[in-house]
């Protein structure tokens, strides 16, 4: 698993079950300022979960780790490779 | 000249389920005599409203219009409650008021009820003050807008330049997908099981259990300046909430009302049902109809010992609902019990927690006001959400953040919280904001 899959399986995941059909996010789009609250955080880990079989430890969920795909997809990476 | 002729507004919307569910508690207040189902919004200003520029505004908006000549239908035999339009030709009246009291709100403004066979379902008021300030107020049914809602027709009213008020598609609810009836019965048998467990008998509501009804409502707003918001920001996060103040607020509101009980023996687990915006992210629309979906937290002594604690209580929770989609599903229950007469499904909801349908109220309006630097073009200095007055448990907390600057409007009813409480409700509040304890 590459870090451009992840980036696009939860860029997919986001487009088609949180935001609203016209807004697009790619992987440097700020997360928050495309309308991501809290609780599509926690969508977004328990979706991350399904996914790839890893829990996001409680030391990853802090803002940094959520504020981009690509610094999401890296924290997925690195506890990918932990697990 | 009709205006919006050539925008025709719909005849006929439905109600959703969390409309229906409001014209339930609209119903449960009626019965009890108290609280009034009606919310509004408070704009400031630091020059004085003119009441023809204002009418004048608001006349191009057809989603005002729209407000103005609709009437709820309750149809028969299983049918569903819908708003139906039809164009009488009425406007907005505005009401004028001079107050002496710099800010505050006239009691004819914020006792006057909107009840579901009012004339209009939208009011509103200019206050204007011996300074030369004034407030510009609107006030709604809670069955037709929720507080994303009034967010989006603040957004609509500032654009109607650009639109001329002539693109209403995004304020109305799209029609819905259909459910299989197989689905629904499933659904409704997991979720009636889960709130019969989250909601079982003993909770401890702010009310107590000899409050049958109260008139007697009356609002106290706290606000904090910008460096005060920032530090309340830096104790959510150390006391875990992490992606957003949210949790916190309503961690340190618990604690708050929980002191209270404590101090009248009269504490247990806290019941808190939440609604939370339904709609898909950066959307438009609808602006009409309350699209909420419900978290349900039960909170224990244990789970009360600290905020640190009844904040991960919550998060485990939250995240437990959204994994089993409980959410969704009781978004469902409440779609399929559109069909039932309203004294059925009145007699449903109100068996469970003896009439209580919460320890306390809560809502948050997030960052969606956090922007509105004006309205028409004149510049807000400060703006609040006066929730509706629902009794029981006669205690809501509405938080709204503007400019960076949170200010929390507390409704209460006089009947169930004393002077003394409130001002240790107030005191309990700010503390725990601030320092979490």
């Amino acid at each position: 698993m590459d870090q451009q899959q992840i980036i696009n399986d939860i860029r997919q995941y986001i487009e088609t079950n949180i935001l609203s059909g016209d807004i697009k996010i790619n992987a440097d789009t700020v997360l928050q300022d495309a309308g991501i609250d809290s609780f599509s955080i926690v969508e977004i880990i328990l979706f991350i979960e399904r996914k790839y079989g890893v829990a996001i430890t409680d030391d990853k969920l802090v803002p940094e780790n959520f504020r981009t795909l690509e610094s999401l997809s890296l924290t997925v990476l690195e506890l990918m490779k932990q697990s | 000249m009709n205006l919006f002729s050539h925008s025709p507004l719909p005849e006929k919307i439905p109600l959703s389920g969390s409309d229906c569910f409001h014209l339930v508690l609209d119903k449960h207040a009626r019965k009890y005599n108290a609280g009034d189902n009606v919310m509004r919004i408070v704009f400031y200003f630091d020059k004085s409203l003119s009441k023809p520029e204002i009418e004048e505004r608001l006349s191009h908006s057809a989603l005002i219009h729209w407000l103005c000549n609709i009437r709820l239908v309750t149809p028969p035999f299983f049918r569903k409650p819908y708003w139906k339009y039809t164009d009488g030709g009425r406007k907005i009246c505005v009401h004028e008021h001079e107050h002496a009291e710099e800010f505050s709100i006239p009691e004819t403004v914020l006792n006057r009820d909107i009840p579901i066979d009012a004339e209009r379902f939208i009011e509103c008021d200019i206050v204007r003050y011996p300074t030369g300030r004034s407030v510009l107020s609107l006030s709604w049914n809670h069955i037709l807008m929720d507080g994303r809602g009034i967010g989006m027709l603040v957004n609509h009213l500032n654009e109607l330049d650009e639109t001329n008020g002539l693109s209403p598609q995004d304020h109305f609810p799209v029609a819905e997908k259909r459910t299989g009836i197989y689905r629904y019965i499933r659904n409704m048998y997991e979720v009636k099981r889960f709130i019969q467990d989250s909601s079982r008998l003993p909770i401890a509501s702010i009310a107590g259990k000899n409050a049958k009804s109260s008139k007697h409502f009356s609002n106290r707003i706290i606000y904090f300046t910008r460096e005060e918001t920032a530090l309340i920001d830096q104790a959510a996060f150390k006391h875990g909430a992490r992606f957003g103040a949210n949790l916190f607020y309503l961690s340190c509101c618990a604690h708050a009302v929980n002191l209270i009980n404590s101090q009248r023996g009269t504490e247990g687990d806290l019941w808190l049902p939440i609604p939370y915006d339904g709609r898909l992210k950066g959307s438009k629309g609808p602006v009409i109809s309350n699209f909420v979906a419900y978290l349900f937290y039960r909170l224990t002594s244990t789970e009360l010992l600290d905020v640190k604690t009844t904040v991960g209580s919550m998060n485990r929770q939250m995240a437990e609902q959204l994994k089993t989609e409980m959410s969704r599903k009781y978004n469902m229950l409440l779609k399929m019990m559109r069909h039932f007469p309203l004294w059925l499904y009145y007699f449903l909801i109100s068996r469970t927690g003896e009439g209580n349908f919460s320890s306390f109220l809560y809502s948050s309006t997030g960052n969606n006001f956090n922007q509105v630097n004006h309205l028409f073009g004149m510049p807000v200095k400060n703006l609040t959400i006066y929730p509706s007055s629902t009794f029981p448990p006669g205690l809501t907390f509405s938080f709204l953040r503007h400019h960076d600057a949170l200010n929390i409007n507390i409704a209460y009813s006089s009947d169930i919280l004393s002077k003394f409480e409130l001002d240790f409700l107030e005191e309990k509040m700010r503390n725990l904001l601030f320092a979490g304890c």
